[in-house]
């Protein structure tokens, strides 16, 4: 137990804040929201494109929030929140996709085809 | 034996010691809260999978498209104060890591200001909105489209009194072991706020305008 700590602020999750980790996530984030806005109103991809193009982008945000801002690792103080996040990826991808493509199948077997004059926007599929 | 390490007093609370595998109470809470924003995050995972069932035709109804209420470019006021506002809060942690209890006050208030101002944005939003009639009972699609803005918006109102107790914890007992494994939980929750508003600003707002 020789070397048992008392102090909170000695504990490595508080040791973990990094001045520059945080100002690269605030910096990647901004910019790649940024890139994302410009893309968009440009105008010149498909919408399937400017999905793909803008969702790609989302993940790369997401996963360098993970290591930026969170510090998630394979280091024994965060190797469980690592895993966690890993094991609760499929579930987001189960839930959300399936659940948007049934209803898209479903949209296309029962519902009536496009009305002139109704509003019109490509679905998440489209 | 480093220069922090010491041998604790008998009624002093086990945080952790490096080479020992179990996870220390601190940690035990972190992971804890971690495993609730996990949920948290699969609630936001339902909504987006109603928003994404009904974003198409049959869900705007009679009333206005994605495209006819976002902005985008308005939004991305937004995206930067809440970012401002979740570095502000990580800088707060940083002063902690030293014990610099008057940085730890200054960037948890300069975050609140911050999520106030990432707020009043979002009222504002909602209320051109409603003026339009716009409103939730209008088509399915502006019900999950303001369930899924107010939900995120819930949270940040949330994590704002949470940074005010802080405000008035951190100076009454100090850096012990309950503020700070607080300090954390809530830096984990602010945090995660960041994570959402990426996700609604390229599925809501950048993809509805496309």
């Amino acid at each position: 137990m020789s070397s048992q700590q008392i102090d909170p602020l000695q504990h490595p999750e508080v040791q973990q804040a990094s001045l520059r980790g945080y100002i690269s996530g605030y910096g990647v984030t901004l910019a790649g929201l940024g890139v994302c806005l410009l893309i968009t109103n440009a105008h010149f991809l498909s919408p399937i494109a400017l999905l793909s193009t803008i969702s790609a982008l989302a993940l790369i945000l997401l996963i360098a929030q993970a290591f930026l801002f969170f510090g998630l690792d394979f280091s024994q103080h965060n190797i469980w929140k690592t895993f966690s996040v890993i094991l609760t990826v499929p579930l987001f991808v189960l839930s959300i996709g399936l659940t948007v493509w049934m209803f898209h199948e479903l949209n296309g077997l029962t519902m009536l085809p496009e009305m002139p004059g109704m509003p019109m926007q490509p679905t998440l599929l489209q | 034996m480093d220069a922090h390490a010491a041998s604790p007093p008998d009624n002093a609370p086990d945080l952790w010691h490096y080479g020992h595998d179990g996870n220390d109470p601190m940690a035990m809470k972190t992971l804890g809260f971690w495993l609730y924003m996990i949920s948290d995050a699969l609630i936001f995972g339902g909504i987006f999978a109603a928003y994404g069932v009904l974003d198409q035709p049959m869900g705007f109804y009679t009333g206005p498209t994605a495209a006819q209420i976002v902005h985008p470019g308005a939004a991305f006021l937004q995206t930067i104060t809440i970012l401002s506002s979740v570095l502000a809060y990580s800088l707060a942690t940083v002063a902690m890591k030293t014990g610099n209890k008057n940085g730890v006050m200054l960037g948890i208030a300069a975050s609140i200001l911050l999520a106030l101002m990432f707020l009043g944005l979002e009222l504002n939003d909602f209320a051109t909105l409603f003026a339009q009639h716009a409103t939730p009972q209008t088509s399915g699609f502006l019900s999950v489209f303001f369930l899924l803005i107010a939900t995120h918006g819930l949270h940040m109102i949330f994590g704002v009194l949470w940074m005010l107790v802080m405000l008035i914890q951190v100076p009454r007992f100090g850096l012990n072991t309950d503020v700070v494994t607080r300090l954390l939980n809530l830096r984990l929750f602010w945090q995660f706020q960041a994570s959402v508003w990426v996700c609604v600003y390229i599925f809501v707002y950048l993809r509805g305008a496309s």
